[in-house]
């Protein structure tokens, strides 16, 4: 069961009535031996908690931690959580304004009165405070996925391009990262823009083949270059390449997927046609 | 304008499409199966995304495929609708605005369906919609004795009893679909689940 609770913690899983589960049953009958483990347990089952509404168990989580590390600003910042998820926003911001006082530099406080904006639907106020933050203390915040989801939020495409170009140089593997991107370029549109995106979803597929979106990216920002009046007819031949070679991946995988399973026959078939009825106003 | 008439089938999956992702905002379209002119049936909805709603391939992608699927099985993209993630809030936001608009080109009592988060608990007497139409070249609030939602009671409850059954785990949306191409966003097996309990009395599909 500790197995489990670290491996959701690692991998940033948030599946909260499971970690509700396991978690506190491991705190009831297992206490006294799960050694030091037990305060991360308290604090990933308290969040989890306070996702699924049950303060009561949050809140004897945060006694525990509240005995153990008295002074602590990561438990006072858990204490603002409770208070957020009780939707008591002055009160929680009051306490992660202390935390900031004592120390200016506390990411997690300033993420929460951001998320706090958000959770108040201000979001242009939640992304004037972060541009703020960001002018002192920006290479703690761009590389942050909190970051890109704001951005995603207020539909600040430039933003958004800007933060997965950092997050895409310290996570170069990230296939997610390259498709995002892609989808990125591809929204803000412009012949400039689909070309990029389509190298982009390329890359996305580099690194994983299986990458569904990106492969469909490929396929839609090849065909949208190739039908542009604006390009040369070697980079129209190209892109018909790409977009033919996209097509043809899409159809396999949808060929595979939809072999002995009656239930997927509809949505095989709408994406069949659907690639034809591309090809045609390609050619 | 005219009238709107939304089935058990459509609100039952909304409903779940919202409960599935609570997080997330969430979209999906409105089909309708009769002929257009006179009042609006949605009779059945898609799921579309619970991620990166303002971004356009995947939108543009999930509108190509329902738009064929529509045509192999004589439905009609009549609306649009979305629940923000943000419980407090049933505005519409711009890209909610502009796929409406997509939608009304092609469909001209095209509706746009908010879900009202707040509304969303169980024994809550008012259906948690918001309806908008186009009006005079914007999207008005739609006059809510102009919306019709039959059974009403007997809606809550088969909603109900997928919870209680966890049939609610059935509901593929069109993310879901592109995560594990093997799932059909057209959630034939919910619907068949769906029709099984609405009851036979009710006529309306």
């Amino acid at each position: 069961m500790r197995d489990k609770l670290r491996k959701w913690r690692e991998e940033n899983f948030r599946n909260s009535e499971q970690i509700v589960d396991v978690g506190e049953e491991l705190i009831n009958e297992h206490a006294s031996k799960l050694g030091d483990d037990i305060w991360i347990i308290y604090e990933q089952v308290m969040i989890a908690a306070l996702d699924c509404s049950r303060d009561d168990l949050a809140w004897s989580c945060l006694q525990e931690l509240k005995r153990q590390f008295p002074d602590s600003h990561r438990v006072k910042r858990l204490a603002g959580m409770r208070l957020e998820a009780l939707e008591r926003y002055e009160d929680a911001n009051k306490l992660y304004d202390s935390i900031l006082q004592d120390d200016p530099t506390n990411t997690a406080a300033r993420k929460r009165k951001i998320s706090i904006l958000r959770a108040q639907g201000k979001s242009s106020e939640a992304i004037r405070e972060l541009n703020e933050y960001l002018e002192h203390y920006w290479e703690c915040f761009l590389c942050s996925p909190f970051f890109l989801s704001l951005s995603f939020h207020s539909h600040s495409y430039a933003k958004a391009a800007f933060c997965l170009e950092e997050l895409m140089m310290t996570n170069p593997h990230n296939h997610l990262y390259c498709e995002q991107y892609g989808e990125v370029k591809y929204t803000q549109g412009g012949l400039e823009n689909l070309e990029l995106a389509r190298k982009y979803f390329a890359q996305a597929l580099k690194l994983n083949n299986r990458n569904m979106r990106a492969l469909f990216g490929l396929y839609m920002s090849a065909s949208h270059v190739a039908a542009s009046p604006k390009v040369s007819a070697k980079v129209k031949k190209d892109n018909v390449k790409y977009a033919a070679w996209a097509a043809s991946q899409i159809s396999r995988a949808y060929q595979m997927a939809g072999r002995g399973k009656k239930e997927n026959k509809c949505s095989v078939k709408a994406v069949e046609e659907m690639l034809e009825s591309m090809q045609i106003t390609m050619s | 304008m005219g009238e709107v008439e939304l089935s058990c089938l459509a609100y039952a999956k909304m409903y779940l499409h919202a409960s599935q992702f609570p997080r997330c905002s969430v979209n999906g379209l409105l089909l309708s199966s009769s002929a257009a002119g006179g009042a609006v049936c949605i009779t059945d909805c898609v799921p579309l995304l619970h991620t990166h709603l303002s971004l356009a391939p995947i939108t543009q992608l999930a509108l190509t495929q329902v738009d064929v699927w529509c045509s192999q099985t004589q439905q009609r993209i009549v609306g649009y609708y979305q629940a923000n993630a943000c419980a407090s809030d049933s505005s519409p936001t711009p890209c909610a605005l502009k796929i409406a608009e997509k939608i009304f080109e092609q469909c001209n009592n095209a509706v746009l369906l908010m879900i009202d988060g707040e509304k969303m608990f169980p024994g809550c007497r008012v259906p948690p919609i918001v309806m908008y139409e186009r009006k005079d070249a914007r999207w008005a609030l739609k006059d809510k004795h102009t919306i019709m939602l039959r059974q009403w009671e007997e809606t809550c409850s088969i909603v109900n009893q997928l919870f209680s059954s966890g049939d609610q785990a059935l509901l593929v949306d069109f993310d879901s679909h592109l995560d594990d191409i093997t799932k059909d966003w057209t959630n034939q097996k919910l619907n068949a689940k769906i029709m099984e309990l609405v009851s036979p009395a009710n006529g309306n599909v």
